[in-house]
């Protein structure tokens, strides 16, 4: 300790090195699961194992939908194994205001049985008048809870006039939860959307999702559910997660990448600052070698020191991660049409603690090296050496 | 040839009867290597997998352009003639967009007459739809900036510490040149020189690992994508900023550390 205090710029500046280098691989740590997991949290919170969208189509990927929705439902639920199936139709909705119509993500849901928001205010949707609206829309609407409003599912440019108006009144507050943030939604009953979309619409959902009884097989089921309805894809969590592995494996790749190269850093700056550390005392550990002090409590002295910097630094470095951590997720956060609730960098903590031995792990194997040097100096030689200098 | 980018069933097997030749299609090189297609194949066309489609013959294999939107679009495309894809899928007389030449000076009133005609659709300029799309790829480029500053932050620091370490090592040097009488602006010149080569040495080097880094990124995400694109580039600016920003640091670090060591008297640096 005193070693470290003689030289208190460089022992400052190598904890500090260390502190920089453990907040990256806590981050990259961070970054490689969090979003696997964040996404696993959001398609589980609601209990459907399944999500069923037009064959060949993601969910909400296309404007495309599924035909027959009521019938395939009713099929599907008689299933043993399935708890729930909940249709869902997505379609752009407008409210005519004096400043221009404000154009909104509309979802025809069952109230009952959905698992795409949650309420925060007021009331569910119960009749076919009903909507709930997230804060985005009152917002831009400048609309409260209990107001009366007029949506219209299209607007027909050449009439300049709109289509399928309907007058709705707002009954509560809902948190989309797959939506991405700042995107005004409103959610009301299926039959009434599909009513304002028309005849292209009649019985047309864009995604059913299905909740299965505990202990139901779901490669077994998922095949079943694609012969009985021959114009869906149904995917389940594990394969929606695949899915997302996929896509944005880049994320992951990039944090193997440069959390390996942050260790590097850690290591490389803990191994030169004890070397030059021993190299400088190499008379005094001479010294006291020839007065009896023996090898290992050397190694031992010299370990410490890089473990004492380590130590100082990841502890320095979980601070400094968690700050940058929060600031990188807001600059991701903001990839276009990634639903609110997503995190890339989650804190997991066995994965942090996991993260930061490693770092401690790496500044004892660091010192190591140095330590051995230090226990195998020639003693006479040394000291010789150190009278002529 | 005026063509369109569609998602079709292309399959071979039994087809609708059909009593004019058939006509020709482009495929992209993603589909031609994983169905093992070529020039001159006869494959059919469908709007639906379960339908049945029309013969046609692959004309041309298509390399996509070096487009980052595309990076995250793995389904194969086909180009066919467009009253062909019509008539394919039910279409009509209908098209999904159109595309429209005019010269640099008169983009913004072609888009306003159009506009106005109101014809059931509306015109954008092509850079609002480039700067669109480009959202995902501005998000990127802020995480790869912000990522970007904290390396340069380490880098920094690991920097500093090496040349510290590294003036402090010569402090029995510096007192013996002192004992000689060489000035102590003269030592502080010698020892901030050498934390210069230092740091420019360590950068021409880093250039070096820079480059073979970057082509190697490069190479691993085309094969992984497979797209021309280029995903790294080491650019001219980009090695000035790198060996500038390691040349200021190197000086300032040697510039600290020789002031402290040129401070203290020779003989206290000899440890007498």
């Amino acid at each position: 300790m005193r070693t470290l205090l003689r030289h208190r710029a460089r022992t400052a500046l190598a904890v500090l090195g260390v502190a920089v280098a453990a907040a990256m691989l806590l981050d990259m740590v961070m970054l490689s699961s969090g979003l696997r997991e964040s996404f696993a949290q959001l398609l589980t919170s609601r209990g459907f194992q399944f999500r069923l969208a037009p064959r060949g189509t993601l969910p909400f990927d296309t404007e495309a939908t599924i035909a027959r929705g009521t019938s395939i439902a009713v099929r599907l639920a008689a299933h043993p194994d399935i708890e729930a199936v909940s249709p869902v139709l997505g379609s752009s909705l407008h409210m005519m205001s004096d400043g221009g119509a404000v154009t909104t993500f509309g979802l025809g849901v069952h109230p009952a049985l959905q698992g795409d928001y949650t309420l925060e205010r007021g009331k569910d949707i119960i009749g076919s008048e009903d909507i709930v609206a997230n804060e985005d829309f009152l917002r831009l609407t400048g609309r409260a809870v209990g107001d009366t409003i007029l949506l219209a599912a299209g607007y027909n440019p050449l009439l300049r006039a709109a289509t399928g108006e309907r007058r709705l009144v707002v009954r509560g507050k809902a948190r989309f939860l797959y939506l991405s943030a700042a995107q005004p939604a409103v959610a009301l009953e299926l039959r009434t959307l599909q009513e304002m979309t028309g005849a292209a619409r009649e019985d047309r959902v864009s995604l059913m999702m299905v909740q299965t009884r505990s202990g139901a097989e779901i490669d077994t089921l998922g095949a079943w559910i694609e012969r009985v309805a021959p114009t869906v894809n149904a995917i389940s969590t594990r394969e929606a997660l695949a899915n997302v592995d996929q896509r944005l494996s880049y994320f992951r790749q990039i944090a193997f990448i440069l959390g390996a190269v942050s260790l590097v850093v850690g290591f490389l700056l803990v191994t030169t600052l004890v070397t030059v550390s021993v190299n400088e005392r190499a008379g005094e550990i001479a010294v006291l070698r020839a007065i009896g002090i023996s090898r290992l409590h050397i190694v031992q002295q010299i370990v410490i020191e890089g473990i004492v910097i380590s130590v100082l630094g990841a502890t320095l470095g979980l601070a400094l991660g968690l700050a940058t951590a929060r600031y990188l997720n807001t600059i991701l956060s903001s990839f276009p049409g990634l639903p609110e609730a997503i995190d890339f960098f989650l804190f997991q903590p066995a994965s942090v603690w996991r993260a930061l031995g490693l770092l401690v792990g790496a500044g004892i194997l660091a010192g190591i090296f140095p330590a051995w040097r230090a226990g195998s100096l020639a003693i006479a030689q040394t000291l010789r050496e150190e009278a002529v200098a | 040839m005026l063509l369109i980018a569609a998602l079709l069933a292309v399959q071979l097997g039994a087809a609708l009867p059909q009593s004019t030749p058939p006509r020709t299609i482009a495929i992209d090189q993603r589909l031609a290597e994983d169905a093992g297609l070529r020039v001159g194949d006869r494959v059919e066309v469908a709007a639906d997998p379960d339908a049945r489609g029309e013969i046609v013959i692959i004309a041309a294999i298509t390399r996509r352009q070096a487009d980052p939107s595309e990076i995250a679009r793995a389904e194969p495309r086909v180009r066919l003639h467009l009253d062909q894809l019509q008539r394919l899928l039910v279409y009509g007389d209908r098209v999904d967009r159109f595309a429209v030449a005019t010269s640099e000076d008169s983009v913004a009133a072609a888009v306003l007459r159009i506009n106005d005609a109101a014809f059931g659709f509306r015109a954008h300029r092509s850079t609002d739809i480039a700067v669109e799309t480009s959202e995902t790829f501005l998000v990127v480029t802020r995480f790869h900036r912000a990522i970007g500053v904290i390396t340069i932050v380490a880098s920094a620091i690991f920097l500093l510490c090496i040349l510290l370490i590294k003036v402090e090592e010569r402090r029995r040097d510096i007192a013996a040149l002192r004992l000689m009488g060489i000035s102590r602006a003269t030592v502080l010149r010698m020892v901030v020189a050498e934390a210069a080569v230092i740091a420019l040495v360590g950068s021409a080097l880093g250039v070096l690992i820079g480059y073979g880094v970057s082509a190697a990124v490069n190479a691993y995400y085309q094969v992984q994508y497979r797209t021309p694109l280029r995903f790294s580039i080491v650019t001219p600016e980009i090695v000035i900023f790198a060996a500038v920003l390691s040349l200021v640091l190197g000086v300032a670090a040697g510039a600290i550390a020789a002031q402290r060591l040129v401070r203290t008297p020779p003989l206290t640096l000899l440890g007498r």
